[in-house]
């Protein structure tokens, strides 16, 4: 009885969920990876004979220089949301329930405001007539201002902050997880606080931080916006240069290549990521 | 497969429910910080059309949205800068402005109509004049600047702001050189660009959006800027000052232009008629310290105004003065791979 019921819903379903896909996310796709073996045109945006020039144009050291940087950056962004994260989960699942809710609903909170709009906000803590170092000098903590805004520091803060919860949340789920038990055997066995900290917390929530270092390691590589405000337009992203290249310098081919180049990218982390939680998955629990 | 299409056409006819307002928009595409609130409330007030305002940072992104003829970008009326409506114009961009449905177009200065860009004025009616040179706060700069060579000083390393515009920070770097602004010769603009690469370990920032803004949050004590944005900026920090460098400001005349594409291209002529009103241009000029090309406004501004030297430059101030010309795409290419190496070269 269930099944005929059911029916029509799970192909309503089935429909939007492909349909979704097919329109908003393959074609699109579709349309960069056809964008990039075009020529580009100066009236069109793009025209045919159809080459691999922006491919070649991707060669261009200046641009392995651009992507090492911004690689550098969401590097240290990403090793700062861990430092920050994996703590603040751990103590987020010792917290009684009810208390974590509200903590986790604090979490998400920020989101509720644009992005754009917080990063703007960063902006007027940071500059040297800002709050921070207003607050610091009438503290008689430092005598002059520091110069915090357009630096590269200023960027790597701006992105921690806007990436943050997509560390501490795939990290708690982990923590949540993690069975008393398992603590109690492994100091029943004789191990100290280290040992057991090595050997069984670190491998058992090692799929949250890799969850967490690809939820925030990606999004840093492209989020335009932050060196734009924070970075002064300069320490750019990658993100930067798709955008510079669709805006600017009208070069729509060479833009979507870059972008296919960042999309290969993360499809090699994803694909990293999920033989080592394979292989977390066949040597831990 | 029918069953997708069926699906696809619910979701097409659900968006395009929404949109059916009664009361009339004028979509707006302009700079940003270039209009008053004031002077939307009250076309709405007069007209009862409801103004949606949407702002760009650079001619190059307007151009870009505009370019897709779209209806995610279908516009009523855009603001480009000078030689923006040469090229859109020729690109079959535009729709011709009627001039009947158009008042107070004789108000407008003879210098300033007529241009090259648009001959007869068929596609643009100019709205602001500007220029872009020397912001210099003198609480932080000792001694005087007069020219766009004096960026190069070592005194200002980490303090400069230059306009997130590559035709802009080419402009001065080719002034300073001796050369054309407009130039399209592929070795003055390599010559530029290394000499712009002297000047970026001294530049603390781009910015295009509000140029003051770097010298108000202290970060910058010297830059480019527009010239209305330093008579903005001086509200908020007297010492900010506007200079006219030596070898010659950079002379821009914004227009409002019909896109090809535009839904209400009848609001978009009454906004025009409303802005030309006299009252309205004046408003405008005192508010932003834009120059208004409206001679009747001209008679109605405040002294203040009137004689500001920022806003009203004297015929002293132009000499040298150029106005930004279409390049051509060849030698935008050439500079657009120069910028990108000048501003990816940490």
């Amino acid at each position: 009885m269930g099944n005929t019921l059911q029916q029509p819903f799970r192909t309503a379903v089935l429909v939007l969920v492909w349909g979704w896909l097919l329109l908003l996310v393959f074609t699109p796709n579709l349309l960069v990876v056809g964008a990039s073996v075009m020529t580009r045109d100066p009236s069109t945006f793009i025209s045919l004979p159809m080459n691999l020039d922006a491919y070649r144009q991707l060669l261009n050291p200046l641009y392995l220089d651009v992507f090492l940087h911004s690689l550098y950056m969401a590097a240290m962004t990403t090793l700062i949301c861990l430092v920050i994260g994996y703590p603040f989960a751990w103590s987020l699942s010792k917290v009684a329930r009810k208390n974590r809710l509200l903590l986790i609903f604090l979490l998400i909170v920020p989101f509720w405001t644009n992005s754009l709009v917080r990063t703007y906000a960063l902006k007027l803590i940071l500059a040297t007539n800002g709050l921070l170092n207003n607050a610091l000098m009438a503290m008689g903590i430092i005598d002059e201002p520091m110069q915090m805004l357009y630096t590269e520091g200023a960027v790597i803060i701006g992105l921690v902050y806007l990436l943050l919860p997509f560390m501490i949340l795939p990290l708690y789920t982990v923590f949540e997880d993690l069975r008393e038990d398992f603590l109690r055997a492994s100091h029943d066995l004789g191990a100290g606080r280290w040992s057991t900290f090595i050997h069984v917390i670190v491998p058992l929530t090692l799929p949250g931080v890799l969850a967490g270092v690809m939820l925030v390691l990606l999004p840093a590589m492209g989020l335009f916006f932050v060196p734009d405000v924070l970075g002064g337009s300069r320490n750019l992203l990658v993100g930067n240069v798709i955008k510079n290249q669709f805006l600017d310098a009208r070069n729509w081919p060479f833009g979507a290549a870059a972008s296919i180049m960042l999309t290969l990218a993360m499809a090699f982390l994803m694909f990293a990521h999920r033989l080592s939680k394979r292989r977390i998955g066949e040597d831990g629990v | 497969m029918k069953k997708l299409a069926l699906a696809t056409m619910l979701a097409v006819g659900l968006t395009g429910c929404s949109s059916s307002e009664e009361t009339q928009v004028l979509n707006l595409y302009n700079w940003s910080e270039y209009m008053p609130q004031e002077v939307l409330d009250r076309f709405t007030d007069e007209t009862g059309i409801q103004v949606v305002y949407t702002t760009y940072d650079s001619n190059e992104a307007m151009y870009a949205r505009l370019k897709l003829l779209d209806d995610s970008a279908a516009y009523d009326l855009a603001v480009p800068s000078t030689y923006y409506v040469s090229k859109m114009r020729q690109e079959d961009l535009l729709m011709p402005i009627d001039r009947s449905k158009i008042e107070g177009f004789d108000n407008l200065s003879p210098e300033l109509v007529n241009l090259d860009i648009d001959p007869d004025n068929e596609y643009s009616v100019p709205f602001l004049w500007g220029t872009t040179g020397l912001g210099v706060d003198t609480a932080d700069v000792e001694g005087e600047v007069t020219a766009w060579a004096d960026l190069w000083d070592e005194r200002f390393e980490g303090r400069i702001v230059l306009t997130n515009d590559m035709r802009e920070v080419f402009h001065v770097a080719l002034r300073v050189l001796g050369y054309p602004g407009n130039s399209t010769d592929p070795e003055q603009i390599e010559e530029a660009y290394e000499k712009l690469a002297e000047l970026m370990p001294s530049v603390r920032t781009f910015n295009s959006d509000a140029p003051r803004m770097p010298f108000l949050e202290g970060e910058t004590d010297i830059g480019m800027i527009w010239n209305g944005e330093a008579v903005m900026g001086r509200d908020a920090l007297p010492t900010l000052e506007y200079v006219y460098p030596q070898e010659g400001i950079i002379a821009w005349l914004d227009s409002f232009v019909i896109p090809k594409n535009a839904k209400n291209p009848e609001a978009a002529h009454k906004f025009i008629s409303f802005v030309l009103t006299p009252e309205i241009s004046a408003l405008i000029s005192e508010d932003i310290g834009y120059a208004t090309p409206n001679l009747a406004a001209r008679e109605l501004l405040d002294e203040s105004v009137a004689n500001d030297r920022a806003s009203y430059p004297t015929a002293e101030d132009m000499i040298n003065a150029e106005f930004q010309t279409d390049i051509g795409d060849e030698a935008l290419q050439v500079y657009a791979k120069y910028w990108e190496k000048l501003k990816s070269g940490l």
